[in-house]
């Protein structure tokens, strides 16, 4: 076949433009203005003053920015650690032969599809809501007193117990193809071999889903690290303590929040940076983790 | 013939069913608070707010109240959202498309000078969160005057061009060259063989990759948030919780179910048709051990 040379460049030429406008530029813009002085977001490069370090130091002694951290960690690690057991779970069950396999899988996997805004609203206006909600009916039911599941004091873990209800499912399909990757004959090897479901699920299952284990966690890093629309409706007004996120606290800082006196744009492009390192230092974690043992099937 | 087809179907094995027990209590518990939620809610989109507030819904006691939905179609601005969403998903999806497939079939086809870079280039894309492009993308907008409806549709089609490139350059990848050679032997020029030939051929992959941009761009919150100025351009996701936040001054609950209902519909009829190629979707493309 020949090679059409200007049809080559033509055909890649927008995406090319797309790439360059919409991830290169501003990727090298946004790391460079997170160690400049810069106070609106349409200061022009001559407006920037050098600030080194600066603007991390401000945002590290921030008492805000420190607790939006802790909570975003806690997300990650105690969310990550629910969500991932119960995909895995809801994985091995399907693919154990039941009835209406596709059926459940469509239906637990139906939150990663429609709207997360509408999602929320269902979870805050019915199943956490104080008058006639659906937890503080049983609750009454039980013949308990009424909680205030969207307190202060609660509103963090009914965010994160949401959240995790709309992640389960899209890490569901993604075990469930891996499972469905390792070949059959193993398990009936190990059947012979006299190896119990239990005995199989953690000697065999788990072993050869690391990869796809490994996916996941980075999947889930890049989620909760960017955490930010559940919070944003968990406290659609005014930012809390109890649910404040990193990226919360950038879009105050940058496009104006209440209690903001002093946007920071230079501020706010030191905290994408921070959390893009997380990101890639988890990847590189997991990677390390995971590799040595790269079986073969 | 009724006798043949029973003999075919397998019987139940009720000790099989019976070792599977806890498995079917976990994910039909699941799916049962799932079904609760979704039909509470439908119930509370029919109902008053008194009868809202006192437990009685889905009891339906004074009637269904469809005025609730016209209320939010109308009075809070549903219809304006709604308009706004599926202006955006329509013309990003076309955009994204005559943007990302001649890219991605020319990167299956040929080995260029740059073309390995590009590849690359999109893969890294696909995992750049949003908050590293967006402070740049608002102060170049502003320098270049572009807003209002035509700044969002422009960023949603951008945003989606490395996922739909190397989405479907995986499957013009499995095609064979046979195609083309004969393509040219026809005297067919390159991009009439593309156009007329080769796209045809990944309808399949050209589908799945719209469904899920559609969604992606009717679900897209962030962007719209930090970019809608005023009520004319706002798309479902942003209108809604602006519906919630004025829900203080109105307290028509009825209205505010009504609109959930609204919003989720058409992702979840989508859903519901094309379920098998969206699971299908999401695991096809890129996700590998």
């Amino acid at each position: 076949m020949r090679k059409n040379k200007a049809m080559i460049f033509w055909f890649c030429l927008p995406a090319v433009l797309s790439l360059l406008i919409m991830f290169v530029y501003p990727v090298c813009r946004t790391v460079l203005m997170s160690f400049f002085r810069v106070e609106s977001l349409t200061a022009g490069l001559g407006d920037w003053s050098f600030f080194g370090l600066g603007n991390y130091s401000k945002i590290f002694s921030s008492q805000s920015f420190r607790t939006a951290m802790s909570n975003m960690v806690v997300i990650w690690l105690v969310g990550g650690l629910i969500t991932l057991a119960l995909a895995l779970l809801m994985s091995v069950v399907l693919t154990s032969g039941i009835r209406g396999k596709k059926f459940f899988r469509a239906a637990i996997y139906m939150p990663n599809i429609i709207s997360a805004v509408a999602l929320a609203t269902m979870w805050i206006q019915y199943i956490f809501q104080y008058d006639y909600g659906l937890l503080n009916a049983i609750v009454t039911t039980l013949g308990m007193e009424k909680v205030k599941w969207l307190g202060s004091d609660m509103k963090f873990w009914t965010m994160t117990a949401s959240f995790i209800f709309g992640s389960v499912g899209y890490y569901m399909l993604i075990y469930i193809s891996g499972i469905e990757g390792i070949p059959q004959d193993l398990y009936e090897a190990a059947t012979l071999d006299g190896a119990s479901k239990v005995q199989q699920f953690f000697r065999l299952t788990l072993p050869l889903l690391k990869g796809v284990i490994k996916t996941s966690i980075t999947f889930w890093s890049i989620n909760a690290t960017t955490f930010f629309l559940w919070s944003k409706m968990f406290s659609p007004i005014d930012t809390e303590e109890s649910t404040i996120v990193p990226v919360i606290y950038l879009y105050d800082m940058v496009f104006g929040g209440k209690g903001v006196v002093n946007r920071d744009a230079g501020a706010g492009a030191a905290v994408g940076v921070v959390l893009t390192l997380l990101i890639i230092a988890v990847y590189v974690i997991t990677n390390r983790l995971f590799k040595k043992t790269d079986l073969e099937y | 013939m009724k006798k043949g087809t029973n003999a075919y179907r397998p019987r139940i094995n009720w000790k099989k069913e019976a070792r599977l027990l806890p498995g079917y209590l976990i994910v039909v518990l699941w799916v049962v608070f799932t079904a609760v939620m979704l039909f509470w809610i439908l119930g509370a989109s029919l109902s008053t707010s008194r009868e809202i507030f006192s437990g009685h819904v889905l009891k339906f006691e004074s009637g269904l109240h469809w005025e609730n939905y016209a209320t939010a179609w109308q009075v809070q601005n549903v219809s304006v959202f709604f308009g706004n969403s599926l202006l955006y998903s329509v013309i990003s999806c076309a955009g994204v498309l005559a943007i990302s497939a001649p890219a991605a079939y020319v990167l299956s086809r040929w080995k260029f000078r740059g073309g390995a870079a590009l590849r690359i280039g999109l893969v890294v894309a696909m995992s750049v969160p949003i908050i590293m492009v967006i402070m740049p993308i608002y102060s170049l907008a502003v320098q270049w005057g572009i807003k209002g409806r035509l700044l969002l549709i422009l960023l949603y089609i951008m945003m989606r061009v490395p996922y739909t490139t190397i989405y479907l350059l995986d499957f013009f990848s499995t095609l064979s060259r046979s195609y083309e050679e004969a393509a040219y032997l026809d005297g067919c020029s390159g991009p009439k063989t593309f156009l007329k030939i080769m796209l045809p051929l990944v309808q399949p992959a050209v589908v799945t990759v719209t469904i899920f941009n559609f969604m992606s761009v009717w679900n897209e919150f962030f962007m719209a948030l930090i970019f809608t100025s005023s009520e004319s351009m706002t798309p479902v996701g942003v209108g809604l919780l602006n519906i919630i936040n004025s829900m203080k001054y109105t307290g028509n609950y009825g209205g505010m179910f009504a609109a959930v209902i609204i919003v989720f519909l058409p992702t979840f009829l989508l859903y519901i048709f094309m379920s098998e190629k969206i699971i299908a979707g999401v695991t096809g493309g890129g996700v590998k051990g």
